[in-house]
């Protein structure tokens, strides 16, 4: 039985709709701050660390992928709850993935050690099956396939698709079964951000960060940054 | 002993009552919260959402009606027919409103982004209310036949 502030949280939240069929966010984030405000501050400030470290939204471009890597690895382990710990481990395998598969697309011949600039339990198979076109988990992610030739074909929308749709499919499957309690409340901001993200997509300026940022590992798969 | 047996048999009177009530106050105060979120995200409907809210609140009629079907001279022989019957009916109404509240709170939820839903929306409540009915028409059949 959900806590009874979440249901009220929880239903003044507008539906979200499709991710590629929206326009704009359901509502504004200075709404959704203020409906937040009902959640406990411990709450509040999990949520607030958890959507930070996915949308890199404070990410530095000075920040090096073993400090991010290590802010991620605090964040998770302070969280405490484990639904918001499998998101943030998918979301940073997800893009572990695509960014290996920009690395090769660079001609990096051998991956060096991936996790100096991966994250997840794929690092030691991705180092493994460099010359693999999917790394050999085409089983786990169906559409790298998908996003290897969007890669290769320098397409950053249908990248950023690809890996938004995934990460939709992920926070639905993962949210399952929670209706009025805090995890429920997570899984929607987590969705706003999605949907904000691409609402707000700009192929061009993204093309320009990805040149800027191809260098590093993890940031090769974040087209956008808000 | 017997006073015990009196005193148990007493409670199990008013409990269809008390536990009915417990979850009428469960599954009014869930519907209710749910209603109160909906009325911010939305510029009409509100009189349905609170009408909605109001659906857990038959279990503690349906307890009263059983507590009084129960309330006959308490004997030692009467007792604990009375107990039985009170508590688990009590036991079924209470959990009944709580999970209806929470059907409630869903339609709630699901008709205001899907108007057109609205209906069917409460059918796991009234499914719900089903079973509560199940619960109370068995404890006035059975109340009925104890001396």
């Amino acid at each position: 039985m959900g806590e009874p502030r979440y249901v009220t949280l929880m239903t003044s939240l507008p539906h979200h709709g499709r991710l590629f069929g929206a326009r704009q966010t359901p509502l504004s984030r200075f709404q959704l701050d203020k409906r937040l405000a009902w959640l406990d501050p411990d709450d509040r400030e999990i949520l607030g660390r958890i959507e930070d470290v996915l949308l890199w939204r404070r990410r530095l471009l000075e920040e090096t992928d073993a400090g991010f890597l290590a802010r991620v690895r605090d964040v998770i382990e302070r969280t405490g709850n484990p639904l918001l710990c499998d998101i943030a481990q998918s979301r940073l395998e997800a893009r572990t993935l695509i960014a290996a598969l920009r690395r090769r697309r660079l001609g990096r011949a051998a991956p060096g050690p991936v996790e100096r600039w991966g994250y997840g339990r794929w690092v030691t198979q991705i180092s493994r099956r460099w010359n693999e076109a999917d790394f050999g988990l085409g089983h786990v992610y169906p559409w790298a396939a998908e996003a290897e030739q969007r890669i290769r074909e320098d397409d950053v929308v249908g990248l950023e698709r690809l890996f938004l749709g995934h990460a939709w499919r992920e926070l639905g499957r993962m949210g399952a079964g929670h209706y009025f309690d805090f995890e429920a409340v997570a899984v929607y901001v987590l969705r706003w951000d999605l949907i904000n993200r691409w609402t707000r997509y700009d192929a061009g300026s993204a093309r320009e960060r990805i040149l800027e940022l191809a260098e590093s590992g993890l940031a090769d798969s974040q087209p956008t940054r808000h | 002993m017997n006073d015990l047996i009196i005193t148990l048999g007493w409670a199990g009177v008013y409990a269809p009552v008390a536990l009915g009530a417990i979850g009428s106050i469960i599954g009014c105060a869930t519907a209710g919260q749910a209603a109160i979120g909906a009325m911010l995200d939305t510029e009409s409907g509100y009189g349905r959402y609170v009408g909605i809210s109001a659906m857990p609140s038959s279990q503690i009629i349906y307890g009263i009606v059983v507590m009084f079907t129960l309330n006959k001279p308490m004997t030692v022989e009467n007792a604990s027919g009375a107990f039985g019957i009170g508590v688990l009916s009590g036991l079924a109404l209470l959990w009944s409103a709580a999970r209806q509240g929470q059907c409630c709170a869903s339609a709630i939820q699901a008709s205001k982004a899907k108007p057109e839903i609205f209906g069917l929306a409460l059918a796991p409540a009234a499914i719900v209310e089903g079973f509560a009915v199940f619960a109370f028409i068995f404890a006035l059949v059975l109340s009925a036949g104890a001396q």
